[in-house]
């Protein structure tokens, strides 16, 4: 055989077996490869969409409370890049910012991908990049600043890493204030720089997250949480909280729950429970606080008033339980009293003389004063029930008319003066506000609305919760049972008329004579009326008063108003710590302090 | 004794210039992509032209080369100065060894391996230069041993051959750590020994022992065997690693090709994720560029040019210029196998260029040389194809005319070619 035809079939051959394999590649597994290809070309992005911010009112303009800052990421590919000069740029531009050991990010063999700074600021970050370093680029993140540093944490809340607002206004309007993320995608370079080349790139921009007025205001804020601080200071007392709110709107103006946590530095609270908002997520016995409830329904159902008198006994005995009244003494005991004077002292005696009255039984506990009550309690002042506010709240507790149990009537007894059931702060002061407002059940509310592109606020007409999608801000929270998702509550705000004018007109004559001898002692100031009602509560542990007397919650709620005019403001306090017997006094004498800053801040001028 | 002078052989003529044109096309469409991925990984500061003007002057000079080799260098000066350029050659190859051993910053290296001169704005690569005067020293050399009829002896021609083809093979392979030239080395040098007619049984065994010598430098050494690994890793669909990705993401460019590809300037792969997208991984952009049909039309340019080298080899009377254009054509028939059957993971990736397609200056210049004598070859030969008896073992000359023994060829085995200069 001629030799060059050997080479001719080498050819020949090599060349056959060449195109089936060309064939095998690029008919056969074509399909398989473009999958692949697809695979490593396709970069899915996401366009992070916009927190909104958060903003308090401030002279009646809202400023902004929390806002976001724009963060670089620095990273390299320390293979590549120039070791010398990215070490000197980050020491001269980032050097609080540096998240590695450089020398031991150079010295790891085989390394691509290293963050090396994080937290830099645009400023720091593009004089890096103007370097022109080779195999360094930067991510960008947004981060939540809370300017105000610890203020009102209890009401904002935070951001967490996964960029989910958790506790506060942050946690409970998340779906509002994150918006929607986009999404790009698209064919890409090898260094991830999309390209023109393809026909299915993909870019939904993002919505992002609208901005939300809260009713705060925050110098008022600011002023009472400083005051209740110092108090708490002085105070073998380990909490406080305060709410501050408008009774005849329901709009919450400070919400003071201490101590304050910084929201931007979140994970240096120790104990998550710090995290809670007191006065929405804390059910408790508020205690005589209520006995202001009783009064208002025996009166509104015309069964008694102020003068109504009664033979008030040391204690009276209801199941077989004596039921004793905290104050014992002589010039009350076995004497007649007024249900005034029985409001005045507190009077559990008094109180529960109310349900009788309620009752049509002026002797003893009736089904019908069972009934009754629980239709003022449950019913028109909704206390045991989320009211509806924007935050994360808790419900509680009211015994049923009608449970099936032993002792239901002692439990009524108890309910009169605020035991043996629970509620929040703000059940309570949302109730105590149509006590004061000429009876007005109105839903409270935080928000003032959302900021439009004009900068004017639009209310969100109830629809908090409109926005789609699980409201995951708030399931995060935590384990409480009860807790409320705020989006499921406030379907529309609640105004109904519960008391006539003037149960209410009376009740507030009451409270204010309550604190009569505060003016004659200089504490209120001539020219206003102030009103109100403290509560001690024992605190149950392990299942039953604890009768010691060592552990006690105080509270005290009332009201500031010009003399002879409507209440302006409802001031709520309460004080405890574990193992502390805390008395309504204290709280009331934070009360005392904070009425009239409350009067001088928001400049209530006085009638004569 | 040449045949009277005619029309050079158009194939071969219009194959090298139509596959200039086509590696200009390519490189205009994705060098662009690659100088964007050199700039942000490297920090580099190309222009999105450069590879194209580059690749344009390489051409250009190529075309030169081509055209002097054509029509102004006689094939005949070439076999006078066979040895001095052997020895030229073999020098640079040396020399570029000692200047990378003594840190010259004449040497360029890279990833380790020294195989460039650095010659301010280009760069120089002597094994191509190697290459050509192994091809045209062989020739020579051949021709010699043939009219002296010492073929297969072992003094005369296998001693003085091995000295020849070993230093080059070990400049090249161990110094250099260029076995994709090695391999185009061997493969010329076995092409040519095939047809000067050197005897089946000796021609066999140092084939074998040469394969052997292959496999066994390459099982000990391990980046070598690397990507032998990676090779069967790829075939078997074994885990995907640093050292399969080569592999991986030029099945990947020519698969997404298909039938008709995605067209030009619509490559993704040489974007950054196939290495080497515009020299040795050129084959895997146009077949993804130009898909299935496309590939099938460029192989047969291949095809076309190698099968007339052959015809031209064939009809071509004087041994040295016949074992020159097979030489000619084993290189690039090597070049051209191997980057293909690389790329489509038919053998271990070793890094060798597609002929006259990659982006490079010295490759293309000097197989544009190359082929221009093969062209210039091409004007003498005979209308009839010269059967000279390859197959011999006898010592008598070659002078004489033997018949063949394949009834098939017969009518061809005479000299019967008469016009003569």
């Amino acid at each position: 055989m001629q030799r060059s035809k050997i080479l001719k079939r080498v050819v020949l051959a090599a060349f056959a077996i060449i195109a089936v394999r060309l064939f095998f590649i690029q008919i056969i597994e074509h399909d398989a490869w473009v999958a692949k290809a697809d695979e490593q070309h396709t970069m899915l992005e996401t366009i992070v969409a916009k927190r909104g911010e958060i903003y308090m009112m401030d002279q009646n303009e809202p400023v902004a409370v929390v806002m976001n800052q724009t963060t670089y990421s620095v990273i390299i590919d320390p293979a590549v890049t120039d070791k010398d000069g990215i070490k000197a740029a980050l020491n001269e531009y980032a050097k609080d910012n540096i998240s590695a050991d450089l020398d031991k990010v150079f010295s790891t063999e085989g390394l691509r991908y290293s963050i090396v700074a994080r937290g830099v600021s645009h400023t720091a970050a593009s004089k890096i990049a103007d370097k022109g370093i080779a195999g360094v680029w930067f991510q960008k993140s947004n981060q939540r600043v809370y300017p105000e540093g610890e203020l009102a944490s209890g009401i904002l809340g935070f951001v967490n890493a996964d960029g989910l607002g958790q506790y506060g206004v942050e946690g409970s309007l998340n779906n509002i204030l994150s918006g929607k993320d986009g999404l790009l995608k698209s064919i890409s370079d090898v260094n991830n720089v999309a390209l023109s080349i393809g026909d299915d790139n993909v870019k939904i921009p993002a919505e992002d997250g609208q901005n939300v007025v809260l009713s705060v205001d925050r110098g008022l804020e600011r002023g009472i949480e400083e005051i209740t601080q110092d108090t708490l200071n002085n105070s073998p007392a380990e909490h406080a909280a305060v709410l501050v709110m408008d009774p005849n709107t329901g709009e919450v103006i400070a919400m003071a729950n201490l101590p304050n946590y910084n929201p931007g530095n979140y994970g240096a609270v120790k104990d998550a429970s710090a995290y809670n908002n007191y006065t929405t997520e804390i059910p408790y016995e508020p205690a005589s606080i209520f006995k202001n409830f009783i009064f208002s329904a025996a009166i509104n159902e015309g069964k008694m008033d102020a003068d109504t008198t009664y033979f008030n006994e040391p204690y009276t005995e209801i199941d077989g339980n004596k039921i004793w009244n905290a104050e014992q003494r002589g010039s009350l005991n076995n004497h007649t009293l007024t249900m005034r004077q029985a409001l005045y002292w507190s009077l559990n005696v008094g109180s529960i003389q109310a349900l009788k009255f309620l009752g049509d039984n002026p002797n003893e506990i009736t089904a019908v004063g069972r009934e009754r009550m629980y239709d003022y309690y449950h019913n028109k002042f909704r206390l045991g029930q989320a009211t509806g506010i924007e935050l994360i709240e808790a419900e509680g507790f009211i015994w049923d008319p009608h449970a099936d149990i032993y002792g239901l009537n002692a439990a009524y007894a108890n309910m009169t003066f605020g035991q043996n059931l629970s509620a929040t702060m703000i059940q309570t002061a949302t109730a105590f506000s149509a006590v004061i407002n000429g009876g007005y059940y109105r839903t409270p509310t935080i928000v003032k609305g959302v900021l439009n592109d004009d900068g004017e606020i639009v209310p969100l007409d109830g629809r908090v919760t409109a926005t789609e999608g699980d409201p995951h801000g708030v399931h995060d929270v935590g384990e409480d049972s009860g807790r409320q998702d705020p989006s499921n509550t406030a379907a529309g705000r609640i105004e109904d008329k519960i008391l006539k004018d003037e149960t209410s007109a009376m009740m507030r004559e009451m409270l204010i004579n309550n604190r009569s001898y505060k003016l004659r002692a200089g504490i209120d100031r001539e020219g206003y009326d102030v009103g109100g009602k403290s509560g001690t509560a024992q605190v149950i542990v392990n299942g039953a008063y604890d009768d010691t007397m060592t552990n006690l919650i105080g509270s005290y709620i009332g009201f500031v108003a010009p003399a002879g005019e409507m209440p302006k403001y409802l001031i709520m306090t309460k004080m405890w710590g574990e193992g502390q017997a805390l008395s309504g006094g204290e709280a009331q004498e934070l009360f005392d302090v904070l009425s009239n800053y409350v009067i001088d801040y928001m400049k209530i001028k006085p009638a004569w | 004794m040449k045949n009277r002078k005619h029309k050079s052989d158009l194939v071969i003529l219009f194959a090298t210039l139509g596959l200039m044109a086509l590696g200009l096309i390519v490189i205009y469409a994705i060098g662009p992509m690659r100088a964007n991925v050199l700039n942000s990984t490297y920090g580099s500061n190309y222009g999105p032209n450069d590879f194209f003007i580059g690749q344009l002057r390489s051409v250009g000079l190529s075309l030169v080369a081509f055209f002097v080799a054509f029509k102004v260098i006689p094939y005949k000066y070439l076999r006078k100065w066979a040895k001095p350029i052997m020895i030229v050659a073999l020098i640079l190859s040396a020399l570029l060894w000692i200047l990378a051993k003594v840190g010259s910053p004449l040497a360029k290296c890279e990833l380790g391996e020294c195989r460039w001169y650095n010659l301010g704005i280009i760069s120089f690569q002597p094994a191509e230069a190697l290459k050509l005067a192994l091809v045209i020293y062989l020739a020579d050399f051949l021709a010699r041993k043939k009219e002296e009829g010492s073929i297969g002896k072992w003094r005369d021609f296998w001693v003085p051959l091995i000295i020849v083809c070993g230093a080059s093979l070990g400049l090249v392979v161990v110094a250099q750590g260029d076995l994709g030239t090695g391999v185009a080395l061997i493969a010329i040098i076995f092409g040519m020994l095939l047809i000067a007619g050197v005897p089946a049984k000796q021609y066999l065994l140092m084939l074998a022992i040469v394969l052997a010598v292959a496999v066994g430098s390459v099982a000990l050494s391990s980046h070598r065997m690397e990507r032998v690994d990676a090779w069967i890793a790829t075939l078997s669909g074994g885990e995907s690693s640093d050292s399969t990705y080569h592999i991986e993401n030029a099945m990947m460019a020519i698969g997404t090709g298909g039938f008709f590809g995605v067209g030009i300037g619509n490559s993704v792969q040489a974007t950054g994720y196939l290495p080497e997208s515009i020299n040795d991984s050129v084959f895997a952009i146009m077949g993804e560029t130009f898909g299935f049909v496309g590939l099938i039309l460029v192989i047969s340019v291949f095809i076309a040019m190698l099968l007339r080298m052959l015809k031209v080899a064939d009809t071509t009377q004087p041994n040295d210029e016949r074992f020159y254009v097979i030489g000619v054509f084993s290189w690039v028939l090597a070049q051209v196998t191997v980057n293909i059957m690389a790329m489509t993971s038919l053998v271990p990736v070793t890094g060798i260029t597609l002929p006259l397609l990659s982006y490079g200056g010295t490759s293309m210049i000097f197989i544009s040389f190359a082929l221009g004598e093969v062209l210039q070859i091409s004007c003498y030969t005979s209308r009839e194809v010269i059967n000279y008896n390859e197959n011999t073992n006898s010592r008598r000359g070659v002078r004489r005319t033997h018949y063949s023994s394949s009834s098939r060829n017969s009518r061809n085995t005479t000299r019967k070619t008469t016009r003569r200069n």
